[in-house]
């Protein structure tokens, strides 16, 4: 059917392997939540903390700088784990105010506009779908968590005197790990949630009550039933004790729980968000009756 | 090859049984799909598309089983949905593109027939505006568009004629059958308006009820060319209507009643249009217009719903076929 003629013409062209759709689904994914100017804040605001930890190794490091900056200590602080341990902290919290906002803007247009029947009419399943949706949202979230989180971890072993980085190599296994645990509960929280309420505004305060709402709950569960157990649905108290974990740093959370029941505890999380993708990502509402 | 072919399909959604027992091939370049609101049109695209599975029973898609191949048989398909389907906030060119690409072409091929395809449904001026700016009729052209831009060799298309006003339901119904006369695309058009599967269509399955009461091929009916005579009458005794339909039976005559005292008959060879006069005095009916006309597609739809069992008929097809399977309509 070229544009001059007017008329249909079937296609006889080459077709893309079965396996790359879903990467057809990222790239528009990622074009559409990068297309906005909010997302651009906020990424932006993801890196400044990367950039005072940046300047902070580059002050330990550098003698000349502090005496130049009239530091009178010799040492203002270590870098050790507790120090990434930190900012794992700081960009693991950022990266959920990103996930709040890009998740909905991969979902809800799809749901809004009804897109899903035409969607899924082409050689893709509802898995494809997903995996696609998903690797947009992890692939923004590892921008802004681990890969930062090594560069420092790799600037630091670069500056620092002697083989500190594989004396130290346990750290950035921990960042990395510690990361991809926590992005991909955000990625599939962040979808769940977004394939479930549809609005945008109304998903991103959700991603954000659902991560906070349940922490509350669970330390009035712990002041008044005097257990530990309560900690439990406190989402912030367990990453930041398996991070602590995972880097082998030094306490800074008052809570104690065993690190099978944090992951016992985030496996479910997963499971319940993949059954509500399982239940809203269809091309057709099954009505039982 | 028959473009679908159902064997025994049975699909439940929930515990209600939707389609029931449908059998039948469907062999025409541009099928109709008719059928009254929850006939099961929508469920029966839906199972060739592979979201529903059948509980009993096959579909076939170009002899692809349609759950388990469903992949494969959505690259062959172009879908056009009823209700609105798109994805807003994106421009016109780059949803088709973005269909296209899904469909499986690669990035510039998928530009490239997405301004083509946009172009050939008549959106060329607008395709760079967002499809929420869009009227009811562009959205239901680019709905055609993105089924269109890969080249399917099977187009289905639910409703394309909802909500548009006259002018744009005959560019629409222009341009599908365009589409069915240039290209190797085979049509399934379902509508609940005659008019529009009369113009397109080769062939026509009706639904009642999840269940087939009609595959007819029209092109077939048109080209036989048989001589229907429509009576109405006004019963002189009780039931006469009944009798008189039984003694034109008797004779030979494939016959029909509606309400009102409307008949409709086939007459064989040997019977002419005084002897249904004669029948009728012997039975105490009273015909009031005789009139002789060609079956229409109005006809065969009204039919079968008044019968609501299959009505089966092309000869060359039912002799070769299993008894149970409807092929092509008689009367």
């Amino acid at each position: 059917m070229p544009v001059y003629r007017h008329i249909y013409r079937p296609y006889s062209g080459r077709l893309t392997p079965a396996w790359s759709r879903s990467l057809v689904l990222t790239r528009y994914g990622l074009a559409e939540a990068w297309s906005s100017k909010i997302t651009i804040a906020l990424f932006t605001l993801c890196f400044l903390p990367v950039i005072v930890s940046l300047f902070g190794i580059y002050l330990v490091n550098n003698p000349l700088a502090r005496v130049l900056l009239g530091a009178q200590r010799p040492q203002v602080f270590t870098i050790d784990a507790e120090f990434f341990l930190h900012d794992l902290q700081a960009q693991s919290w950022l990266a959920l105010a990103l996930a709040s906002w890009v998740a909905p803007r991969l979902i809800t247009f799809d749901l809004a506009d009804n897109a899903l029947p035409i969607l899924l009419s082409h050689p893709i399943s509802r898995f494809t779908y997903l995996l696609g949706k998903f690797l947009a949202l992890f692939a923004s979230l590892s921008v802004v968590t681990w890969i930062p989180c090594l560069l420092l971890f790799a600037y630091q072993g670069y500056s620092s005197p002697g083989a500190w980085a594989s004396a130290h190599l346990g750290i950035a296994g921990g960042l990395f790990l510690g990361a991809v645990l926590w992005i991909t509960l955000l990625s599939l929280l962040g979808l769940a949630l977004s394939s479930w309420v549809k609005l945008r505004v109304v998903a991103t305060g959700v991603i954000f009550a659902a991560v906070f709402v349940p922490a509350g709950v669970g330390a009035v569960v712990s002041a008044v039933l005097r257990t530990r157990w309560g900690f439990l649905l406190n989402v912030p108290v367990m990453m930041t004790l398996l991070w602590q974990r995972l880097l082998d740093a030094p306490g800074i959370s008052g809570a104690d729980l065993p690190t099978g029941a944090i992951l016992l505890t985030l496996l479910l999380v997963c499971c319940v968000c993949l059954g509500v993708l399982n239940a809203r990502i269809r091309a057709r509402e099954v009505v039982h009756g | 090859m028959a473009v679908i072919d159902l064997e025994g399909l049975e699909v439940r959604l929930g515990n209600r049984v939707v389609l029931d027992a449908l059998t039948g091939a469907l062999e025409g370049r541009a099928i109709g799909l008719l059928g009254p609101n929850g006939a099961g049109k929508s469920t029966l695209i839906n199972t060739l598309l592979g979201f529903y599975p059948p509980t009993r029973g096959t579909a076939r898609v170009f002899g692809l089983d349609a759950y388990r191949d469903r992949a494969q048989i959505r690259g062959k398909i172009g879908y056009m949905p009823e209700n609105d389907s798109f994805i807003g906030n994106m421009s016109g060119v780059a949803f088709v593109r973005y269909m296209a690409e899904l469909a499986g072409l690669p990035r510039r091929e998928a530009l490239e027939r997405a301004h083509e395809a946009l172009f050939y449904v008549g959106l060329g001026e607008v395709r760079y505006r967002v499809v929420n700016s869009y009227s009811l009729g562009m959205k239901q052209l680019i709905k055609l568009a993105q089924a269109l831009a890969h080249g399917p060799r099977l187009l289905i298309l639910d409703e394309p004629t909802n909500g548009l006003d006259p002018v744009a339901r005959q560019r629409m119904i222009q341009l599908i059958g365009e589409i069915g006369r240039q290209g190797d695309v085979r049509i399934l058009i379902s509508s609940h308006l005659l008019r529009d599967i009369d113009e397109i269509c080769d062939e026509v399955l009706i639904l009642k009820a999840g269940r087939i009461v009609a595959l007819s091929n029209i092109e077939r009916e048109r080209r036989s060319n048989r001589s229907f005579v429509e009576l109405e009458t006004m019963e002189l005794l009780p039931h006469s209507t009944d009798r008189f339909a039984a003694a034109a039976r008797a004779r030979g005559c494939e016959c029909a009643c509606f309400p009102a005292g409307r008949i409709k008959l086939v007459l064989p060879d040997n019977t002419e249009s005084r002897d249904l006069y004669r029948l009728a005095s012997e039975h105490g009916l009273e015909i009031r217009r005789l009139h002789q006309r060609r079956d229409s597609l109005e006809d065969i739809f009204l039919r079968a719903m008044d019968g609501g069992s299959a009505i089966v008929g092309a000869p060359e097809a039912a002799a070769t076929e299993d008894a149970r399977r409807p092929t092509h309509a008689g009367l």
